[in-house]
Order: structure tokens, then C-alpha cells, then sequence
């Protein structure tokens, strides 16, 4: 019972501090970046809490898979817009515009694809329960 | 002026679009939360004592190289023959299909073979099941599709639904058989999961409209005679029934348990035949029902949301092919916030509106739901089928005005060939 208590307690403290980072990399995708990979980040977010959360596997491991999916996000937005811009000096503004258009089909593969890889990462720490069940 | 109408235009376009994702959102919310229920609930029951007869159509042309399958599935069946009637409808085959038919009618006298000549058969589904109907005794009426291989138990699963009065209609499971073929039938396998596993079991469960999918499903004879049958003019004839079946003041309730395995089109040739006809016929019954699912007494409030929502699906991928046109323009001309935001909103969809219309979150818990660990890493490519999809709907979209225009018959039934690769992933 006590430990169940302190389990709860860690989970949210975890929780709290996820959080807390989340909304700084948000922010920092916002004012880095564009808002619309702000918004990108925030339905990542908001999908995975969501829907993920509920699965089987820890929380720890889901709070490092949603980290890990901001960090990405982040990093995969700064990656293009830089190079947008450095593209836009040397071919002009026209590269800027087909950023702009094509943003988030380009957020959307990594957004896609992490989701994808997630899944994958929680249906195998459950076979591995399953296993050490079994065995 | 121009402008503000486009912009409106634009945001009436991101509304719906958010629409339909919200409504994806709310299935599998909806399945994560009934499967953790049924977790709770551990046991399942089914009431087995209840056997009426039934009929089980199949309706066949020019299938011979898996009604053979199909056919041995049926002998396979565990529900009491003597309350079984089998009826192939060889719809004017030229090929071995009437045989091979015969072939399993002689030993088994549960197995009926009706014959339509070239000049009555070959005129589509409805018209085969049709004919198959007016031979049918059974209280409740199967139909499957000749490419299809069932469970022993299906019937059993199926039939238990109809101990409620309500209860119209069942529909099983659709899962695809030759999965491993290559990437086009492991991406339907995908749609699939989404379509069956999240959709419709979400549907079911909140009390929504649960589709019957033309196959793998069974009515109520009374119902269906009372209703007239298939519709023949209609090229989605399992939507318009759906439809029909719900505005009569019946439900269709979904079995996930009951399990059939479909041969899944193999080229992006018969891919686009297949989903052609079903984007056709799937707006044939919008512009048929919408009005009367609005008006219905029959239908809650929340079912006629879902039930236009249905009814439209295959419009999605225009209007999302529209809203890129007017948006680019938009976004380089009036570069404003809350355009960019909507903006956002666009390759959303793309991965939302994929073949059975379900967007990659859905398809990846549907998967995750089913253990199919590996199926996840071909997600992304769902993008490549929502692609395809557009000219699909635009040209089914386009021949359905002018066939209207020029006053013409567009119920040509293009069918689907099977290759019987499926039966090598049977084991007997």
C-alpha cells in the first residue's frame, strides 16, 4: 500500500517535470522556429498523452518516449528552418515560401514516424513482461 | 472581395476537416477505454443456445480460384447443418465456378448452386444477392463474398446478436488473408485494422452507426424482404442497406470476435478498380439517404451526425485536394496567424482520410490492440494510399455528375479479380 503511495508520488512528481519541459520546448519551438511547430508539437503531445499513456508498459518509459518525441521535434523543425533560410540567401526568396507551404507535411513525417517506433518500443517491453511471466 | 470568400471558403474547409479528426479521436478513445473494460470483464458471454436457421449467400462470378476455399470453409462451419442452407449464386460465370460449386453441392446437401445465365447474371452484386435472397429459408440471411474464408465458429458469434429484437443486422470482422503478398496488401491489411478494429468497434460500442460492409454480415429475412432487398442501382449496395436497415428503426451491431479473412486486392491497378466503386457508390448514397437520415424520427441525434460524417467520407480527400488550392494562394498573399495554424490542420488529414478513412493514430492502436507489432513500421506509407486516393474520388466524383447530366447508367460493376494467393496462407 505504502508502496503503491510512493510510486503514485514519483510518477507525479516524473509527470510534473515532464511537463514542465514540454511546455519550455514548445514555447521554444514557438519563438525558435513558427508557431504552426508549435502547434505541430502541441497535437504530438496531445495525441500521445492521450492515447499512448493508457498502453501498456511504464510510465517512466513513456515519459522518456514523449521527451524524446519533443526533443526530436524540436531539433528536426530548427534542422529545416535553418536551412530554409541559408537555401533562401543563396536561391532566393522562393525556398522560403515552399517551406512555408510543405512545414507540416515535413512535420508530419517525423510526427508519423516516431509514433510508429513508440508502438513498436511499448509492444515489446510488453512481450518482454509477458516473457519474464512465462518463464 | 474574392479573398474574403476563399478565406471563408478555406476555414468552412479546415472545420470540416478537424471535424472528421475529432471524430477519429473520439473512436479510439472509445476502444482503448471498451478494451480496457473487457479486460476487466474477463469473460464473455454468448448465448449459444440460440440456433435459428440460416441462409448464407455467396455470390460468385467467374471465381474459381477461391470458391473452392470458401466453400471448404463452409464445410468447416461448427453451427448445426440442418439449420444451414448454403446458397452459391453463380452469377453467368465462364469459367469452372458452376463445377467446382457442384463439386461440393453433390456431397453435401446444405449446398445449393443457383445458375443466372450471361443475359441475367454478370450485372453486379446486388442483382447475384438478390437472386439468392428469393431462394433463401433461413430466419437470418448471410452473405459472404466468394473470396472469403470464415472461422468455424462465426455463425455462432454472429447469430447470438440477433436474440435482441433491435437487432437488424451483425457484421463480423474483415481480416486480410494474404497479408505478407506484398506492400499494397500489407497496407489494406493496415486500413483494415483501422476500418474493423477501431471504427467500427468504436461505432458499435457508443451506440453509433455500425456499418455493414457487404460482407461477413448477416439480416433478419423478414427485415430484408420488408426493405426489398438490395438495391440495384446502387454500386455500394452494403451502404445503402446500412442505411436503410438503421432509418427502419433497427441497429447493426459489430462482432470483433467474429473473424472472416478477406483476399485483399495485390496491385494498385485493382486497388483503384475496387476503391472506385466504392468511392461511387458511397456518394450515390449520400446524395440518396442525407436528407432522409436528417429527417429521421428513427435515428438520435448523435447517429445522424455520424451518419452524414459516413455518408461523406469520400468527398474528404477532394476537399482536401481543394483546400490545398485555395490555401497556397492564400498563405502567399495574406500571410496571416490563424491561416498559417489552419494550415497545420492540412497534412493532418493526409494521413487521416487513407482508404477506410482512419487516421495514422487509429490505425497504429488498432494495431497495437491486435499484437501485430511489426505492422506498425509501415504507418508512414499510409500517405502513399491517401495520395492515390485522390484522383480516385475526383474521377468518381466527376463521372457521377456526368453520368447524371447525360441521363446515363454508371453502375457498371467493375469486379474484383482474385488470384487465390490466399489459399496458400491457409492451413488445413
Amino acid at each position: 500500500m505504502l508502496k503503491e503511495k510512493m510510486v503514485r508520488i514519483r510518477h507525479s512528481i516524473l509527470g510534473f517535470f515532464a511537463g514542465i519541459i514540454v511546455t519550455y520546448i514548445i514555447i521554444l519551438s514557438f519563438y525558435l522556429v513558427n508557431n504552426q511547430a508549435a502547434l505541430m508539437l502541441m497535437i504530438f503531445d496531445f495525441l500521445f498523452v492521450s492515447l499512448v499513456f493508457p498502453l501498456d508498459g511504464t510510465f517512466v518509459k513513456k515519459i522518456e518516449l514523449l521527451l524524446i518525441g519533443n526533443v526530436i521535434g524540436l531539433l528536426w523543425n530548427s534542422v529545416f528552418s535553418s536551412f530554409s533560410y541559408v537555401a533562401a540567401c543563396y536561391f532566393g526568396g522562393f525556398l522560403n515560401v515552399l517551406y512555408m507551404i510543405l512545414n507540416p507535411l515535413l512535420n508530419l513525417i517525423w510526427v508519423v514516424s516516431f509514433w510508429s517506433i513508440s508502438l513498436s518500443v511499448l509492444a515489446s517491453s510488453k512481450r518482454v513482461k509477458v516473457n519474464r511471466l512465462d518463464s | 472581395m474574392i479573398v474574403e470568400i476563399l478565406e471563408a471558403l478555406f476555414l468552412i474547409l479546415t472545420f470540416l476537416m478537424a471535424a472528421y479528426l475529432v471524430r477519429h479521436y473520439v473512436f479510439t478513445l472509445a476502444v482503448l477505454n471498451h478494451t480496457s473494460k473487457r479486460k476487466r470483464a474477463a469473460i464473455i458471454t454468448r448465448s449459444d443456445a440460440y440456433q435459428p436457421p440460416v441462409s448464407i449467400l455467396i455470390p460468385a462470378h467467374n471465381e474459381e480460384r477461391v470458391i473452392g476455399r470458401i466453400l471448404q470453409g463452409m464445410t468447416k462451419l461448427t453451427y448445426p447443418k440442418d439449420k444451414m442452407q448454403v446458397i452459391v449464386i453463380d452469377d453467368g460465370s465462364t469459367d469452372n465456378t458452376r463445377k467446382i460449386a457442384e463439386g461440393y453441392a453433390k456431397p453435401h446437401n446444405y449446398i445449393e448452386v443457383i445458375h443466372r445465365n450471361q443475359m441475367d447474371g454478370g450485372k453486379g452484386k446486388a442483382s447475384a444477392l438478390n437472386a439468392g435472397l428469393k431462394q433463401a429459408e433461413g430466419e437470418i440471411i448471410f452473405c459472404f463474398d466468394a473470396d472469403y474464408y470464415p472461422q468455424r465458429d462465426i455463425i455462432e458469434k454472429l447469430v447470438a446478436e440477433f436474440t435482441d429484437p433491435k437487432v437488424g443486422a451483425v457484421q463480423g470482422r474483415v481480416t486480410v488473408l494474404n497479408e505478407p503478398q506484398n506492400v499494397v496488401t500489407r497496407l489494406v491489411a493496415l486500413e483494415r485494422i483501422g476500418g474493423y478494429r477501431v471504427d467500427q468497434q468504436a461505432r458499435d460500442s457508443l451506440g453509433l452507426i455500425s456499418q455493414f460492409g457487404g460482407t461477413v454480415g448477416g439480416f433478419r429475412r423478414d427485415l430484408l424482404k420488408s426493405l426489398n432487398g438490395w438495391d440495384e442501382s446502387i454500386l455500394a449496395e452494403d451502404t445503402d442497406l446500412t442505411f436503410r436497415v438503421y432509418l427502419a428503426g433497427y441497429k447493426i451491431r459489430y462482432v470483433n470476435d467474429a473473424e472472416c479473412y478477406e483476399e485483399a486486392v495485390e496491385n494498385w491497378s485493382d486497388y483503384w478498380k475496387q476503391r472506385y466503386r466504392w468511392a461511387k457508390g458511397h456518394m450515390q448514397c449520400f446524395f440518396k439517404h442525407s436528407l432522409e437520415v436528417l429527417k429521421s424520427s428513427n435515428l438520435r441525434p448523435r447517429e445522424k451526425i455520424d451518419g452524414l460524417l459516413l455518408l461523406g467520407v469520400y468527398f474528404m480527400p477532394i476537399l482536401v485536394l481543394f483546400s490545398w488550392v485555395i490555401g497556397v494562394p492564400l498563405l502567399l498573399t495574406r500571410s496571416s496567424q490563424w491561416l498559417s495554424m489552419c494550415w497545420v490542420f492540412i497534412p493532418v488529414s493526409l494521413y487521416s482520410f487513407v482508404g477506410n478513412f482512419a487516421p495514422f493514430f487509429e490505425v497504429g492502436i488498432g494495431a497495437y490492440l491486435d499484437g501485430r507489432t511489426r505492422a506498425y513500421w509501415l504507418i508512414p506509407l499510409l500517405i502513399f494510399t491517401f495520395l492515390y486516393n485522390i484522383p480516385i474520388c475526383t474521377k468518381a466524383l466527376v463521372d457521377l455528375f456526368i453520368s447524371k447530366i447525360l441521363g446515363k447508367n454508371c453502375n457498371h460493376w467493375d469486379k474484383t479479380v482474385h488470384t487465390g494467393n490466399g489459399n496458400s496462407y491457409i492451413i488445413n
